[in-house]
């Protein structure tokens, strides 16, 4: 329980680190430079998942590659990171290299209060620009108030992530419900399911499935200016019109037409995740990210993939970010390790085992369903088509995104009053970024 | 002796017991005095939680007091008041008495010490675990939905609902402090002297008379002290609330705590969230300072 002297308790540490931070500058280990010292890396990948594996073999790779290195890899939580990345990196605690979150409020922040190194000249001089394509540099290039699309280098992404529509095989046989191409024949597939008393589309309103599909059906009337304009204030953002009021309208139509089920406001992504791997869900709108445990815990029935349809853009973009602290002592070491992470032999480790690697050999990539999801990945980056995630804009904007999707399912307010809320905090969000 | 001579000889010891209190006044310090400091001071800025701090004034109170969701929050304290305190201590005290006066006596002692144990169980629990627990149960696909449409009621989504996810909450913590006051009560009723009770009986008194003339100024201080703590423990709840409900849906079930802890992390609104907590701390101190004064002049008065 955080009671108000454990966030008192907080506070204070936070203040002794920014005074930390104020007292320290940055340093370069010579030893980084003789190829010995101690290499500290941390990331938040499970050992079991595509990321966890090409990392392990890639940290194999470094040591036989530095023999004189000695590599301190820790692996820590996602919400250790995400809670506490800033306060480590102002310290002399930081690592050498870290795998850290991308966007304006994460990466975006820390480099814009000068945590993290700019990798610009390294990016280029080692040809990491080359192998991604604009929309996954997008979220590792920030300018100088940290809003990402431009300016510096301060990450480098090497795998990508998008929201697809994932199906129960086997269902759609049984109720003779064809794969749909168009978001016409996905609504009448849908309405196929209703009529044989069957929830089409899983979904949970506690957590990011919600705020996902809301942003997909935006989408579907969106262009790359919306997206530019949504997520990189490029331009006014409007919540009364299209492509946001027909993705809140639509989001509730589906509702009430029984396509998501009125009671799922309060489930989980989780629970969303696990009733599809049961089979009792014939459809899902989610991330890559469930693709390495859908094909290993799905036995029971056939499933597949299919892009959002009618989609051209879609949310999706780099995975995380390899980013090196301003406090990095081996920060050489830490490029090395880097482009270790890019070459084709450990992407292709990424692709075998259910990730979207940005550099794999294709040919080695076996698996024909893998092979199918980066396809669709390519096939989404080269028309230019990743639209990033509806929370990303602005900090806290998750919970506000949540917040109107439990609302659009459970009826307590009208797409209108959601689109109200959405644009209030939005708007607000931005401004604070903007005004500093 | 002269009374100034009396005053210098009482006064020598009490100087000398000073120093005992050293050690917790340091911890006082060093623990609450000085984070509390740097908190007030952190809720006159505005800060990310990185680089310095922008001294801002009485801003974030300001905003604080125009904050729809921060009213909210303690709307929704005033519900987890009547949740952890009001009814456990008057359900606590029925049960007590109930257990020790009449189960007690008809079926001893040990029947009643099993049933103050179940009622104490999920205090065991850790909070968090509470929640999962209930949250499994109030699911659309859980046990009391499954036990609901068994009797012909439909299935609900009660915590996704906002007009019974705050309702939901407050039956759980109910469930999980009920245990508390029925054990602090049924220690402070071994101490009651039975000729009292046995005297009130012989007199034909009946339960109840017994109950409001005997048992509850009898107890009158524990009832204080759970009183005290359970009105504590409603103002910074957290635990339940991060377990069930995430605060939502659309803030429904939002207190203040869980509101200073999304400003802090997830908004990273250091000012804000540290302004927030400073008007829960302010406010707990105000309410037990308040308690304090009133059982002492209770007990003044008796």
């Amino acid at each position: 329980m955080r009671s108000p002297r454990t966030m008192i308790s907080i506070g204070a540490a936070l203040v002794s680190l920014a005074l930390v931070l104020a007292g320290c500058g940055g340093q370069d280990d010579d030893a980084a430079q003789s190829g010995t010292g101690t290499f500290k890396l941390w990331h938040y990948e499970s050992a079991n998942g595509a990321m966890g594996k090409a990392w392990d073999k890639a940290i194999e790779v470094f040591k036989a590659e530095h023999p004189g290195v000695t590599v301190e890899f820790e692996r820590k939580a996602f919400e250790q990171i995400q809670q506490n990345a800033s306060m480590i990196l102002a310290s002399d605690q930081a690592p050498d290299l870290m795998e850290y979150n991308k966007g304006n409020a994460t990466a975006g922040l820390l480099s814009s209060k000068g945590l993290l190194t700019d990798l610009s000249d390294e990016v280029t001089g080692r040809g990491w620009d080359k192998l991604l394509s604009p929309s996954l540099q997008t979220t590792a290039r920030y300018d100088e108030k940290g809003v990402m699309g431009s300016g510096s280098w301060f990450g480098v992404p090497n795998y990508g992530e998008y929201v697809m529509v994932y199906y129960n095989k086997d269902l759609f046989q049984q109720h003779g419900v064809a794969v749909p191409k168009t978001l016409d024949e996905l609504t009448k597939a849908m309405d196929t399911f209703v009529a044989k008393k069957i929830t089409p589309l899983g979904m949970a309103g506690a957590e990011y499935p919600a705020g996902q599909l809301y942003y997909q059906l935006a989408l579907s009337k969106a262009d790359r200016s919306f997206v530019d304009n949504y997520q990189l204030y490029k331009g006014p953002v409007s919540f009364d019109a299209d492509p946001l009021k027909y993705g809140a309208e639509t989001f509730r139509q589906w509702v009430d037409k029984g396509y998501v089920s009125q009671r799922s406001a309060s489930l989980k992504a989780e629970d969303m995740g696990t009733a599809f791997i049961a089979g009792k869900t014939p459809m899902i709108v989610s991330g890559s990210w469930w693709y390495g445990r859908f094909s290993s815990e799905i036995k029971k029935f056939q499933w597949g993939t299919f892009l959002f349809p009618g989609n051209k853009l879609n949310a999706g973009s780099s995975g995380n970010l390899w980013v090196v602290p301003e406090q990095s002592k081996n920060k050489k070491l830490a490029y090395d390790f880097i482009d270790i992470t890019m070459r084709p032999e450990i992407q292709t480790i990424l692709g075998n085992n259910g990730g979207v690697p940005v550099n794999a050999d294709l040919a080695k990539v076996t698996d024909l369903k893998n092979k199918e999801l980066i396809a669709n990945f390519a096939a989404i980056t080269a028309a230019d088509g990743l639209a990033f995630y509806p929370d990303w804009p602005v900090p806290g904007y998750y919970d506000v995104l949540v917040a109107g999707g439990q609302s659009l399912i459970n009826g307590s307010k009208n797409p209108q009053q959601v689109l109200t809320e959405l644009g209030k905090a939005y708007e607000q969000g931005v401004s604070e970024i903007e005004n500093g | 002796m002269p009374s100034s001579t009396l005053s210098r000889v009482q006064a020598r010891p009490s100087r000398g017991y000073w120093w005992y209190l050293l050690p917790g006044a340091i911890a006082f310090t060093v623990v609450v005095a000085v984070p509390f400091a740097a908190n007030i001071y952190l809720s006159l800025t505005k800060w990310s939680g990185i680089g310095d701090p922008r001294f801002v004034g009485l801003d974030n109170y300001t905003r604080l007091l125009h904050d729809e969701v921060f009213w909210t929050s303690f709307r929704n304290t005033a519900a987890m008041v009547i949740a952890m305190v009001v009814v456990p201590t008057l359900a606590g005290l029925v049960l007590a008495a109930t257990l020790f006066d009449v189960i007690g006596r008809r079926f001893g002692p040990k029947a009643a010490s099993f049933l103050r144990a179940t009622f104490y169980l999920p205090q065991v629990l850790p909070v968090v675990v509470a929640g999962i627990l209930w949250g499994w149960l109030l699911r659309p696909d859980g046990a009391v939905n499954a036990f609901a449409e068994a009797i012909g009621l439909g299935a609900h989504d009660w915590l996704g609902d906002p007009g019974t996810a705050l309702p939901m909450v407050m039956l759980v913590m109910i469930w999980v402090q009920i245990g508390y006051p029925v054990v602090i009560f049924m220690a402070a009723l071994q101490r009651v002297d039975p000729d009292l009770y046995e005297a009130a009986e012989i007199d034909g008194a009946s339960w109840w008379h017994r109950f409001t003339a005997i048992t509850l100024p009898q107890i009158r201080p524990e009832t204080f002290v759970v009183t005290l703590t359970c009105t504590i423990a409603a103002l910074k709840v957290f635990g339940p609330v991060w377990a069930l409900t995430r605060g939502g849906p659309n803030n429904a079930t939002t207190v203040p705590s869980y509101f200073a802890y999304n400003a802090f992390f997830n908004k990273l609104q250091v000012g804000y969230g540290a302004a927030v907590a400073t008007a829960l701390t302010l406010l707990i101190v105000a309410i037990s300072i308040g308690f304090l004064k009133a059982q002492g002049r209770v007990e003044e008065a008796s």
